[in-house]
């Protein structure tokens, strides 16, 4: 207690210089933690479109459609054993079955490869944001020959509302096949990948275009929350052991090296941030022993003993680096906080979509952010201090009382 | 030399600076014990090495050759940490320039010593008020050095001194940087203590007014002990 009350006081005796090193570190933990806040944003919003738009927080497939995601790797029998599993299981807000498979479109000007989803319009309104993307036109009905594009393919294929596209399709069978549809809806998601790729009809026509009678590809299913995916995912294997049960992060794990990728040069970014700082901190802790030698040999006569004068340096390179740390926590939180409805990156539309990112980005901190520049910047001040405490341990007090 | 049980004694002592192969003998065989009760004085000019040996009898610092005792402990043998815990409990340091802590208030400063010692805060706070009212500066507790005349901050610095319950005060002309007449009073009240108290003093000094006041005179010249008087009882 005695070592902090002097360390505060004594960071305060140069209330400029104290100023002057806790801003650099605020400033630069309220930089990286931004920086990392924005990157997380985005990171969490590729999540969320892939989970809103393709992945569902589960999918449901049959055995071995993970490593060969073909038409006669299907759930046969309408897929009646998953719903039945879905009916009762807690924490899943909506599933749906589908269709997906390879296939080529045309219009009279161009055509283009694409995936097929088939789907059924009211159940993948409740796992999917398809049916809230449909920009012009309307979303599937009843009515089975129709189609929804994403506006780049539309644009692609030089189409519009009501034009008819013909898809052409291997069946299971293997027998060249194809359909004429006439375009519903044009859709535009936060993946420009996803508009410019898929296509969506009824899953009754793409069962009968692809010669699957009741069979489906996959079953998809929301949860209520991406932290509830693993326990359904759980629950739901137990009651399908011969099925593949997979969630988000286990079909795309690329998501979650993101994650940690992010994590990773945030501590590379802390590391050089902080080892500069470690320098001004040391500087302002040598001027302090050298101004101070008196006081320290006074400290040292007066019973004093080393490992407390060491502590005291140490308390008082912590007490400018906290200062900084809390003002540049502070800080970012606020920044963090003010933008909480997201910064506008329209300007970077195209870039940002091919990522599956929106052009509203929100900042996202999590707890963890807080830890790893806390850490460091402790580590960092206890290290800067250890040249400025030796300098203080090696003063002689008889010398060091008599100089002013 | 006075009777009693020696607290601190030095046996032979010398004391031999070198700076850039240039040796400066500053002690040469100092044989002195300060004994339990007393109120003396080390005088001689400038370099006859009156600092050098309350820096040795403080622990601050070691002889090149010779022994300081503690109360009978050789100061040698021991390690840092354990002169730094006999600096501590034994030995209570004024100086000349007070070398109060500016960031403490003058109670903090008078309880920082028993705070190391690790006495209890409502027992740190009745013997620092204690202590200040001995030194005539009840209410001034919550001052800081700087807003303190050079009197007050000494009689602060007297306070901490003596607030561990050493076995001596060393005290590095303490009155160097006052006026007559309130070295006069500084003087008056460290005799009070001796007296009241029984807290032994050993002063380093030029100022005649202090050698007049004590009791005991050891005059260093040369580094070597020229005269040791003690006066009679009044």
């Amino acid at each position: 207690m005695l070592v902090i009350r002097m360390a505060w006081r004594n960071a305060w005796r140069h209330k400029r210089r104290t100023s002057i090193v806790a801003i650099a570190v605020a400033v630069g933990i309220t930089g990286t933690l931004l920086s990392i806040a924005l990157n997380y944003g985005m990171i969490n919003q590729m999540i969320d479109t892939a989970i809103a738009t393709d992945l569902g927080h589960v999918q449901v497939h049959a055995r071995g459609y993970e490593s060969d995601p073909e038409l006669h790797v299907q759930i046969e029998d309408g897929a009646r054993a998953p719903l039945a599993a879905l009916a009762s299981l807690p924490e899943v807000r909506g599933f749906a079955r589908r269709v997906r498979a390879e296939g080529l479109i045309s219009s009279p000007r161009a055509s283009a490869g694409v995936r097929v989803v088939g789907i059924e319009p009211e159940a993948e309104a409740r796992v999917s944001l398809i049916a809230d993307s449909v920009l012009r036109g309307a979303y599937l009905d009843e009515r089975g020959a129709r189609v929804l594009l994403g506006e780049a393919l539309a644009r692609r294929l030089e189409v519009d509302l009501g034009d008819k596209v013909v898809l052409s399709v291997q069946d299971l069978a293997g027998d060249l096949t194809g359909d004429a549809l006439r375009v519903e809806g044009i859709f535009r998601t936060p993946s420009s990948a996803l508009d410019r790729g898929n296509v969506f009809v009824r899953l009754d026509r793409a069962q009968a275009l692809f010669g699957l009678g009741d069979a489906i590809t996959e079953v998809v299913v929301r949860a209520d929350s991406r932290a509830a995916a693993a326990r359904v995912r759980d629950a739901l294997a137990a009651r399908l052991p011969d099925l593949e049960v997979r969630s988000w992060d286990q079909r795309e794990p690329a998501l979650l090296y993101l994650v940690d990728l992010s994590d990773q040069s945030a501590l590379i970014v802390y590391a050089a941030i902080f080892t500069a700082m470690a320098f001004g901190i040391a500087n302002v802790l040598l001027m302090t022993v050298f101004e101070r030698r008196q006081e320290i040999g006074v400290l040292t006569a007066i019973g004093f003993g080393r490992a407390r004068l060491v502590a005291t340096i140490a308390a008082e390179a912590l007490v400018v680096t906290g200062l900084g740390l809390l003002a540049g926590f502070g800080g970012a939180a606020g920044v963090v906080w003010a933008l909480r409805d997201g910064i506008d990156l329209s300007a970077f539309a195209e870039g940002l979509t091919a990522y599956g990112i929106g052009t509203r980005v929100i900042p996202l901190l999590r707890g963890q952010d807080f830890v790893a520049p806390l850490v460091v910047a402790l580590v960092t001040a206890a290290l800067a201090s250890a040249w400025p405490a030796w300098r203080a341990v090696r003063l002689r007090p008889a010398e060091a009382v008599r100089q002013p | 030399m006075s009777g009693g049980v020696p607290v601190l004694e030095a046996r032979g002592v010398t004391k031999v600076y070198e700076t850039r192969g240039v040796e400066t003998r500053a002690l040469n065989g100092v044989d002195l014990a300060i004994a339990e009760g007393e109120f003396t004085a080390l005088s001689g000019p400038s370099g006859s090495g009156k600092t050098t040996l309350l820096n040795l009898f403080g622990a601050l610092d070691a002889p090149t050759s010779g022994t300081v005792l503690l109360d009978g402990e050789a100061l040698a043998a021991l390690s840092p940490a354990a002169l730094a815990q006999r600096r501590l409990h034994k030995l209570g340091f004024v100086f000349q320039a007070y070398n109060l802590i500016p960031v403490l208030t003058a109670r903090e400063n008078v309880e920082f010593v028993m705070e190391l010692q690790g006495v209890s805060a409502g027992e740190r706070r009745g013997r620092a008020e204690e202590l200040l009212r001995a030194v005539e500066l009840e209410g001034l507790g919550d001052k800081r050095p700087f807003e303190m005349s050079g009197g007050q901050q000494q009689r602060v610095a007297v306070a901490r001194a003596i607030a561990s319950h050493p076995r001596i005060v060393l005290a590095d002309e303490p009155t160097a940087n006052l006026d007559s007449g309130t070295a006069g009073r500084l003087l008056a009240l460290m005799e009070r203590l001796n007296a009241e108290r029984a807290v032994t003093f050993l002063f380093s000094t030029h100022d005649p007014l202090v050698m007049d006041r004590a009791r005991r005179n050891v005059h260093l010249h040369d580094g070597r002990i020229a005269a040791d008087e003690t006066k009679s009882a009044a």
